[in-house]
């Protein structure tokens, strides 16, 4: 028996073909994603390749690999951390990613999240929780002028599309990865 | 004609001509117009109908004070009442239309006002029309509502489009005259991010209306050079047709800017009005200064105008307001006014002076009348003359305009809008802004500066204080020499004596001098009084030309300095902001987010029918063909759910996480059960109460591991609890070792229920899930056929076999298809949340409808969950205490009509029979009902005293507040099907 | 329509991110405590004037349960601190 996972996005951006321009929304199609639980630091985890650790609050971070399976970035993530007292949850499911760059970005991102994303003051490297479109949100600067947006999955249509809406004065195009 | 278009000058590009709609006519101006020049180069000197009196009105101002050239401009579903002409930009196609008049604006029904003016005096509504008290609201109000006014709101949908945008910087710059631009200039060179704003859709503030040289340029010139800087730096971001109306705490300042409010049609990729919050860390208030009309009789004649207006319509428009001019002044600005002018060709007809003597520059053969006073305005439509009175001699003059000055007034109305107060200076005749604190600095005449040298001067000055407190070192840029500056000085002229006309304070509302003193009489003299009791500074200028005016007057009427009256209360918003602006995107369907489930995909698909539940969209039934109402749906799924088997989305309830070495106990603390012992691998109804002692809020508890437990909420409560839990571990209990994660998302879970559910699960799942594996209230991890991991609980809301399946979201789908395959042999029937509630009732199960905040574990029958022996819990402690153990309170109890064809209704009250309806006799009230298909009959759980002792009695349910008859029911135990709970262990 | 709040850990944020429980003077009584003191704790609130010490949760940002320092009448924040800190050291 073979199940069929199915984005919540599919319908909305399911087709292929769209166009790229400069402003442009990727949503990531089966990005592995885990919530980090630990009293301190999770020093175990900087050795990590390919995984990006993404703060949340104190004791509480987002982990994210665009390379890992789901399960299995939890799994090594446990393990790493295994005896620290730490606990991990595959929340792969639970968050949909999307990857926005382009030169506008910041113009269209002063339109969903309050922070100030100026370059010296939100850096590449840097995430945090926020408010985007009125949903909780894990923001990070992936580039000088690309950003990483996880959103809980049940609110990401609707943010979605009001990103896409913010974006429509630059002609923000939007497409899943694979696309 | 008197008011005409200069061949040449002023900043408008008469190579692009536009045409607009005035009332009808066909009209032209030029590209850079407003409405106002435009109409006015069009000699079109009346525009309105004022307030209350209907009286004719043109254009005072050239800027956003304006208040009587309030038009309705767009059409259709884009026509926007009460816009103001003089800041309005001139686009080709534009509508306008006057408001406040029927059938014309030159002959106007309402104008008999004017003639039963001595009637209509401030407080006369309040006075008048006080009985019968029934018409009021059915005679009087819609009628004055119909004859006073402004324009009128379209009832159709806004069509456009609204955004709303964060902006940070270091340096806030409002206003971009002489002052800001300077200021951005010299924070932009030190490398602060600079955000420079005016209301204007040309930046340069006054220099644009002003013939002086400034560094040999032209004042536009200079202007462009700056700008052109600026805009270079891209630290720097440059906002005209931004009006900052709002100074908020932390120095966070509320902006709309106009984006495309100055086109025909607007693109549907911008919006066309964007609502900004600036948080700024320093900010530079360089609004400049607003000039004071003068109060004489017949001051609101079209054609009497602002001398400083009438020098921008000159200078920047290129048009003159009048060809025949007369000025009445109290100081420069009227004369600067009148050399203008008569350098463009404009005759003077006399300069009016109120004071004793002038040492004003005067054009040539010129007459001046000093220490005298306009008494009245002569003509009907427009002015044709004054009437000017000296010593008591009066004297008429002709004349096609007449500009007035009354001195100069410091915009400061942001500097006071988080509670300081302005301060009178003597010394400058007007009211200033005190310190308001080192984030919020005043620049130029804001400042109460007057020349332009000294606002460029102040304007680097304030932005080399604002950069030393932001540790940015900068330096001031050499400041130009300016040439052809006036001295504004002026000495006040509150009011004119021997007035034989209405001279108005505030003309968009009609309050006139008699206003005042009436006022001041009647016992209202406290300015706040004052300006209730006559509206002055109410209308939609908020008083920007009057206010200063009024307090000079209402100052004089006590023989008091204006310091002693004080101002009214400054708020924001600074101009009127759209409700559209306010709102953003946050409209209709988009007014609050919306949240998927993971299977609303597969819902959608075998027909359900939705129904809003907080952000979520549950299904509700699922409709087959043939049925004709939801009833019908409904009684069909629980029957088909009771004997075979059901599929129901439950994925909406919260789903939290708790891990840590102090799990358990935390746990134990925050439900009233016990939680300590719950094996793994096991799940426990639990029950969390409020410190109170009411129970707040009810869900399952599962073991994973020793330190590791899921629990659930309800759907309505998943963020609060989450809220609660995290306040409880954080606030109250720091010391416990336990943490917290949301999982409401990742997992989609569903309730597969029914006798036939097992043999539908067997199918899919790789696990043993027999009785004897997998028993009532099992909990823990399986995996699918296919190696699917997945979460299986065994619990039951409706009293049958059943088990909460949750898989990763993004298989819920998937998987719920193939559990509707798999149950297809058994019948197997998608059911939503109506169905879900009718069996929980017929079991007796609660929800907040039970769960309403006043009921205590044993009111709701769930007495047991209470478990004493604990040394602390949440709700413990106050659940001793009087009042909670009282024998009569209300405990839940069923309810079944005794003539089984009546129907209950949620809501209704309790009353023993024979009793009369009241408060006193009430014995409680009936929390749900549905009907239930399995007993053929309407029933209902109820609150009623002391319940759980009155099974049998026949008991009243009234609920004739709502037209329903009263039925007579039985009570009864709340649980109606299977008492013995032998379904739930088959 | 903005204030902005320093959350000790996400740095300065809208006040949207949060939500506020109301005075964070109360401490939680022992279970064996009087009733009266019971009572206050949970019924009875000052209506200060002034300097106060609030709970706010920032919900949408780190989740934590936040002292604020504050003036209800000016609206100046004068310090926050995490609860968790707050409540240990009001113990200590």
């Amino acid at each position: 028996m073979s199940f069929m996972p199915r984005h919540i996005l599919e319908e909305r951006i399911g087709d292929f073909g769209r166009p790229v321009h400069a402003d442009h929304l990727t949503v990531l199609r089966r990005p592995a994603i885990a919530s980090v639980l630990a009293g301190g630091p999770v020093e175990a985890l900087s050795g990590m390749a390919e995984v990006s650790l993404r703060p949340v609050g104190p004791g509480q971070w987002l982990a994210v690999s665009q390379s890992l399976p789901g399960s299995l970035l939890a799994e090594s993530l446990a393990a790493a951390l295994a005896g620290l007292g730490a606990h991990v949850v595959d929340q792969s499911d639970g968050f949909v990613l999307m990857h926005i760059a382009g030169p506008n970005v910041r113009r269209i991102l002063a339109k969903c999240i309050a922070v100030d994303l100026h370059g010296d003051v939100f850096a590449i490297g840097q995430a945090a929780a926020m408010m985007c479109c009125h949903v909780a949100a894990n923001v990070a600067r992936v580039g000088a002028d690309a950003f990483e947006i996880a959103v809980p999955r049940s609110y990401a249509d609707d943010v979605f599309e009001e990103i896409v809406e913010m974006g429509r004065e630059f002609s923000l195009t939007s497409a899943f990865d694979d696309a | 004609m008197s008011a005409f278009r200069l061949s040449h000058g002023g900043l408008v590009d008469r190579s692009r001509g536009i045409g607009f709609r005035f009332d009808g006519d066909d009209l032209r101006g030029y590209e850079g117009d407003t409405l106002a020049s435009a109409l006015l180069a069009s000699d079109r000197l009346l525009v309105g109908r004022s307030f209350k009196y209907h009286r004719p009105r043109g254009i005072v101002t050239a800027g956003s004070a304006e208040p009587n050239a309030l038009l309705t401009i767009g059409t259709g579903a884009r026509s926007e009442a009460n816009t103001r002409a003089t800041v309005q930009e001139l686009y080709d196609g534009l509508v306008a239309k006057s408001q406040n008049r029927w059938p014309s604006l030159k002959h106007d029904f309402g104008a008999i006002n004017g003639l039963l003016s001595p009637f209509l005096g401030a407080g006369f509504y309040y006075k008048t029309f006080m009985w019968p008290a029934a018409f009021w609201e059915k005679v009087y109000e819609p009628m004055i509502r119909r004859a006073a006014g402004l324009g009128r709101a379209v009832m159709e949908a806004d069509p456009d489009r609204y955004e709303k945008a964060w902006a940070h910087c270091d340096l806030l710059v409002i206003g971009a005259g002489p002052a800001g631009l300077m200021a951005a200039l010299t924070a932009a060179r030190a490398g602060a991010r600079v955000i420079l704003a005016d209301e204007g859709f040309r930046l340069g503030g006054s220099l644009l209306s002003e013939r002086v040289s400034i560094g040999n340029a032209a004042a536009a010139d200079f202007v462009r050079d700056v700008l052109q800087e600026l805009a270079s730096l891209d630290t720097v971001t440059l906002m005209p047709r931004t009006t900052v109306f709002g100074w908020y705490d932390d120095n966070v300042f509320g902006a709309v800017e106009k984006v495309q409010k100055h086109l025909a049609s607007p693109s549907p990729d911008l919006p066309v009005e964007r609502l900004w919050r600036i948080a700024a860390k320093a900010a530079i208030l360089a609004s400049g200064a607003e000039e004071r009309p003068l109060v004489f009789g017949g001051n609101d004649r079209p054609g009497v105008m602002m001398a400083s207006a009438a020098r921008t319509y000159l200078n920047r428009f290129g048009v003159g307001a009048g060809r025949k001019v007369a000025v009445f002044t109290n100081g420069g600005s009227g004369y600067q006014a009148a050399r203008d002018l008569a350098s463009q060709g404009a005759e003077i007809a006399a300069i009016i002076d109120g004071r004793a003597s002038a040492g004003e520059a005067m054009p040539a053969g010129t007459r001046m009348i000093v220490n005298a006073g306009v008494t009245k305005t002569l003509g009907r439509h427009r002015i044709e003359g004054l009437v000017v009175e000296r010593s008591g001699h009066e004297e008429t003059i002709d004349c096609d305009a007449l500009l007035m000055s009354g001195g100069w007034s410091p915009v400061i109305h942001l500097a006071c809008q988080r509670g300081a107060k302005p301060v009178w200076s003597e010394e400058l005749q007007a009211f200033v802004a005190p310190d308001v604190g080192p984030r919020l600095w005043l620049a130029g005449s804001a400042a109460g500066l007057s020349g332009i040298g000294d606002c460029l001067r102040d304007g680097s000055a304030k932005a080399l204080d604002c950069l030393a407190a932001l540790g940015k070192p900068g330096s001031a840029p050499e400041m130009p020499e300016v040439e052809g500056e006036y001295d504004a000085g002026f000495a006040p002229l509150w009011y004119v004596p021997g007035a034989r006309d209405k001279a108005f304070v505030d003309f968009q509302n009609d309050v006139h001098v008699r206003d005042l003193s009436l006022a001041q009489r009647e016992g209202f003299g406290h300015i706040e009084h004052t300006k209730r009791y006559t509206t002055l500074g109410m209308a939609t200028d908020q008083g920007k030309l009057g206010n200063v005016n009024t307090v000079g007057i209402v100052a004089g009427m006590r023989g008091v300095s204006p310091a002693e009256i004080g101002t009214t209360t400054f708020r924001p918003f600074y101009t009127p902001v759209s409700f559209g602006a306010m709102a953003g995107t946050a409209r209709a369907e988009r007014a609050r987010p919306t949240r998927t489930s993971p299977l609303h995909g597969w819902a959608k698909k075998n027909g359900a029918q939705f129904v809003d539940a907080g952000l979520w969209f549950r299904s509700a039934w699922f409709p087959q063909s043939g049925e004709k109402g939801w009833r019908q749906s409904v009684d069909r799924e629980v029957l088909a759910v009771r004997a075979n088997v059901g599929l129901c989305d439950v994925s909406t309830l919260g789903k939290i996480e708790v891990f840590g070495r102090d799990a358990a106990e935390f746990l134990n603390r925050v439900y009233s059960n016990a939680m300590l012992k719950l094996p793994v691998g096991r799940a426990r109804y639990g029950l969390m109460l409020r410190e109170d002692g009411m129970v707040y809020d009810d869900g399952t508890v599962s073991r994973f591991a020793e330190d590791h437990f899921l629990i659930t909420t309800t759907t309505a409560y998943a963020t609060e609890a989450m809220a609660h839990l995290e306040f409880c571990a954080q606030a109250l209990w720091p010391n416990l070792d336990v943490r917290f994660v949301s999982v409401s998302d990742q997992w989609a879970q569903m309730s597969l229920v029914g006798p036939k559910a097992r043999l539908v699960l067997e199918k899919i799942v790789e696990d043993d899930v027999s009785n004897a594996a997998f028993p009532f209230l099992a909990a823990r991890a399986v995996t699918l056929k296919g190696g699917l991991k997945a979460r299986l609980f065994r619990i039951s809301f409706s009293g049958e076999l059943a088990y909460e399946l949750a898989v990763p979201a993004n298989y819920g789908e998937a998987v719920a298809d193939v559990l509707m395959e798999a149950g297809r042999p058994h019948d197997i029937c998608p059911y939503g949340v109506e169905a879900l509630n009718v069996m929980r009732i017929e079991k007796g199960h609660v929800t907040h409808a039970e769960i309403d905040g006043r009921t205590t574990p044993d009111d709701l029958g769930l007495g047991k969950m209470f478990a004493a022996s604990k040394p602390d819990f949440i709700g413990k402690r106050l659940s001793s205490r009087f009042g909670l153990t009282a024998a009569d309170r209300l405990q839940l109890v069923g309810l079944r009509p005794v003539d089984k064809a009546k129907e209950l209704t949620a809501g209704a009250h309790l009353l023993k029979e024979g009793a009369k309806p009241s408060m006193a006799n009430d014995q409680g009230h009936v929390t749900s009902v549905c009907f239930s298909p399995v007993l053929g009959r309407s029933i209902g759980l109820a609150l009623l005293k002391s319940g759980r002792e009155r099974y049998g009695e026949k008991i009243v349910v009234w609920d004739k507040l709502r037209g329903h008859d009263e039925i007579v029911a039985e009570v009864c135990s709340p649980v109606f099907v299977d008492p013995e709970n032998s379904k739930l262990h088959q | 329509m903005a204030s902005l709040i320093p959350c000790p850990h996400c740095g300065l944020r809208p006040k949207e991110e949060f939500s506020i429980r109301g005075d964070a003077s109360p401490v939680r009584p022992a279970p064996t405590a009087s009733d009266e003191s019971w009572h206050r704790y949970v019924h009875i609130r000052d209506n200060p004037k002034g300097r106060i010490v609030e709970h706010w949760h920032h919900a949408l940002g780190c989740r934590r349960w936040l002292v604020v320092e504050r003036d209800n009448l000016s609206h100046e924040v004068f310090g926050v601190t995490d609860a968790a800190d707050w409540a240990k050291r009001k113990e200590a």
